[in-house]
């Protein structure tokens, strides 16, 4: 019997480190680190140039609870991921569905729809406030040509003016720009349902309907839940858009927790941080909703 | 052993002895001491830049060597060493030249109050001679004071008016631009009946909201602020003007929903022949001809009874740090600077106004230039020293053109609770 000392035992004991030691460095730096920055933060006082001036122990986050616009805010922000997603999701199936059949130009319809995806969020969102220009806009002289416009200039050709109509332009442009990855997610997911399965729906005599809700769907169950998870972070932290646009205007009427978030860092830095670990939170806790939600339905099924 | 020790401190006392000597020689006698060499003194001038960047052809650093070339051929001894930042980097980089204790001779920035409490810069008085300092603008030189002592000197400065389109006033035959509140609705609805979209330009979004409608609250005797010093946003004139400019609104008089308008749309929308009139300053001139508006005319403010006889005031400092102790040579720097052809030049290329009756004197050529000049010695400012008025500035930015849809009193009551908090 060998006897080993134990130093050799506790180097063979370290020795995974040297290959998991680089990642979990990089995963430190780049992930938990900026957290724990950002959360602590969260509780100092800090001046408008950066300078620490010492802790505020709960104040920052006093101070944010108490603001007006704060739940309006908060609220605004679930509903504009809520709906971005689920329109996002329900287009993006649709799409996927298409792409996947064969019809004469479908590499040119596919390569389409990588458009919005490649050009940058900022100039998309840039474009569309400039088409929807109360005086020069092409959406209002459409409308106007079209007879649905009485005049241009006016508040009735300005829609990003008000939040009841620009609510719904903000969304539009975020699924505009969301659709390409979530129908290429789908489109991958689609590929991977071997044919066999269909042949035998079809020999069962299933409709279409059937084959798809009891077929497709739940096979397609994995890729829908990574491009919904993405989906859901990536809106809710999605700031170009509403920023370039309404910059929540009027008010904090088109405002969501990114622009709060940004909007408070102009006159104080920590109730800002504060905003961002809030922001931080509800991103977790809509994910983990999600997942919840998923997990049931793979019970039930 | 007593012996050795007392030649220690001997040879301790010679040291510092000699280190002194350096020391006084670099502080106080460095300019005298290399004169007499025949050799000269070098100012390190940092400043920011106005222009378009470092290859434009209103860079900062192409004014900069017109002024030093000048300067240096009227005094032969004086060398000045331009480093032109442009102004996302200045604040920083100025900030690194300090903790390194590499302080320029002179600095040229949007503020000057975070150098004084170290102690790192020469009083105005120690080095501008008293005939610049009586040449400025009094109400200017008054903000470059902290405790009743100035450090700031004023070195630019630009005012509002009001710029009506010709071509329009004419088309609804209108003879004048409007002096008060009245004759300004007045106007918008002829403009509005000859077909102009928007009569009156209110840019009450993110971007500018605190500049319009501070002009808006002169216009009513009112303010961020009373007379005492108080935050005041919900006075009863303040309320007025906004019940005032919620009818414009209403009436579709006014850039639809201003509170989601940036100056920057409006001021294009005028320079496209859309909009009436509208407050902006001389920076807003190459907008307007860029655009292909050149036939308008600037005249005063309209207030609620009569045009004002103040407008908006903005400023830039600059300053002198005193670690180099080169004071004589910036005080002979100074004084070329404010009594050279710098202001004609400063508003030439960048559209910026003198900060020095002199100054004034020089431009009162202008036509264009006019109105902003007989308002500039009677310049209000922002409450920019007031420690509140960074959040205040936000909140005003965000919600105040809420007030022009939903009810002022409100409105301007929600933001003066945050400028009275703690």
């Amino acid at each position: 019997m060998q006897q080993t000392s134990p130093l050799t035992r506790a180097a063979r004991a370290l020795a995974p480190l040297a290959w998991i030691g680089p990642a979990i460095v990089l995963i430190g730096v780049v992930v938990v680190w900026p957290v724990i920055e950002m959360i602590r933060s969260s509780f100092l006082k800090i001046n408008r140039s950066g300078v620490v001036q010492g802790s505020n122990g709960t104040g920052n986050y006093a101070k944010l609870f108490e603001e007006p616009d704060f739940p309006g805010v908060m609220a605004r922000s679930v509903i504009w991921v809520v709906a971005v997603v689920a329109i996002t999701i329900l287009l993006s199936l649709a799409l996927a569905q298409l792409f996947n059949q064969r019809f004469p130009g479908r590499r040119l319809a596919r390569w389409a729809m990588i458009a919005p995806w490649a050009a940058s969020v900022l100039m998309t969102a840039i474009i569309f406030k400039w088409m929807l220009d109360p005086e020069v806009g092409l959406i209002n002289m459409v409308r106007h040509d079209l007879g649905l416009l009485d005049a241009l200039g006016g508040a009735d050709a300005d829609q990003l003016g008000q939040a009841a109509t620009a609510m719904p332009w903000l969304i539009a442009v975020a699924v505009f720009v969301s659709l390409p990855f979530t129908t290429y997610a789908l489109l991958a997911g689609l590929s991977t349902i071997p044919a066999e399965v269909y042949e035998a729906a079809k020999t069962d005599g299933a409709s279409r309907l059937r084959t798809y809700w009891s077929i497709t769907l739940p096979l397609l169950r994995p890729a829908l839940t990574v491009a919904t998870l993405i989906n859901v972070m990536n809106v809710f932290n999605n700031f170009p858009i509403i920023w370039v646009m309404t910059h929540g205007q009027p008010g904090y009427s088109t405002a969501t927790s990114t622009i709060f978030m940004f909007i408070l860092k102009r006159s104080d830095i920590g109730e800002s941080a504060a905003m961002s670990v809030v922001n931080f939170g509800m991103v977790i806790v809509l994910v983990a909703i999600f997942l919840k939600v998923s997990k049931w339905k793979n019970e039930v099924s | 052993m007593s012996k050795r020790f007392a030649g220690v401190v001997t040879l301790g006392v010679a040291a510092a002895l000699a280190l002194s000597a350096c020391g006084g020689e670099s502080a106080g006698g460095d300019g005298g001491a290399d004169k007499a060499a025949g050799g000269s003194v070098t100012l390190k001038l940092v400043a920011a830049d106005y222009g378009d960047g470092p290859t434009a052809d209103n860079s900062g650093d192409k004014f900069w060597k017109g002024v030093v070339d000048e300067f240096q051929a009227a005094n032969p001894g004086i060398k000045v060493d331009v480093q032109v930042i442009n102004w996302n980097d200045i604040d920083t980089q100025v900030a690194t030249m300090v903790q390194n204790g590499q302080m320029p001779d002179i600095l040229q920035t949007g503020d000057y109050s975070g150098f004084v409490k170290d102690g790192l810069l020469y009083k105005v008085d120690e080095v501008l001679s008293a005939n610049t300092q009586s040449d400025m603008l009094e109400k200017f030189a008054e903000f470059g004071k902290v405790d009743g002592t100035a450090y700031g000197i004023p070195f630019v400065s630009s005012a509002r008016a009001l710029f009506y389109n010709k071509e329009l006033f004419s088309k609804a035959g209108i003879s004048e631009p409007p002096k008060t509140w009245d004759e300004l609705k007045a106007d918008a609805e002829k403009l509005k009946k000859a077909g102009v979209t928007q009569p009156f330009g209110l840019p009450l979004g993110q971007e500018e909201a605190q500049g319009e409608s501070f002009l808006w609250f002169m216009g009513n005797g009112g303010g961020y602020k009373d007379d005492s010093g108080k935050w005041a946003i919900d006075s009863p004139q303040n309320v007025e003007t906004f019940t005032f400019l919620k009818e414009l609104t209403a009436a579709g008089l006014t850039t639809p929903n201003p509170g989601t308008k940036d100056r920057k749309t409006v001021w294009e929308d005028f320079a496209a022949g859309k909009v009436g009139m509208v407050n902006g300053g001389p920076m807003s001139m190459p907008i307007f001809e860029k655009g292909g508006l050149t036939n308008y005319g600037v005249a005063a403010i309209p207030g609620k009874s009569g045009p004002l006889d103040t407008t908006l005031g903005v400023e830039d400092w600059i300053m002198a740090f005193n670690k180099n102790g080169h004071q004589e040579e910036i005080k002979k720097f100074f004084d070329f600077f404010y009594s050279s052809s710098a202001a004609q030049k400063i508003s030439d290329t960048y559209k910026l106004l003198p900060v020095t009756k002199s100054g004034i004197e020089k431009l009162s050529g202008d036509e264009k230039l006019k109105p902003f000049l007989d308002a500039l010695p009677n310049a209000t400012f922002y409450p920019f020293t007031d420690p509140k008025w960074s959040e205040v500035n936000t909140q005003i930015k965000q919600t105040i053109g809420g007030a022009v849809t939903g009810d002022p009193a409100k409105v301007l009551g929600a933001i003066q609770k945050v400028a009275a908090a703690g």
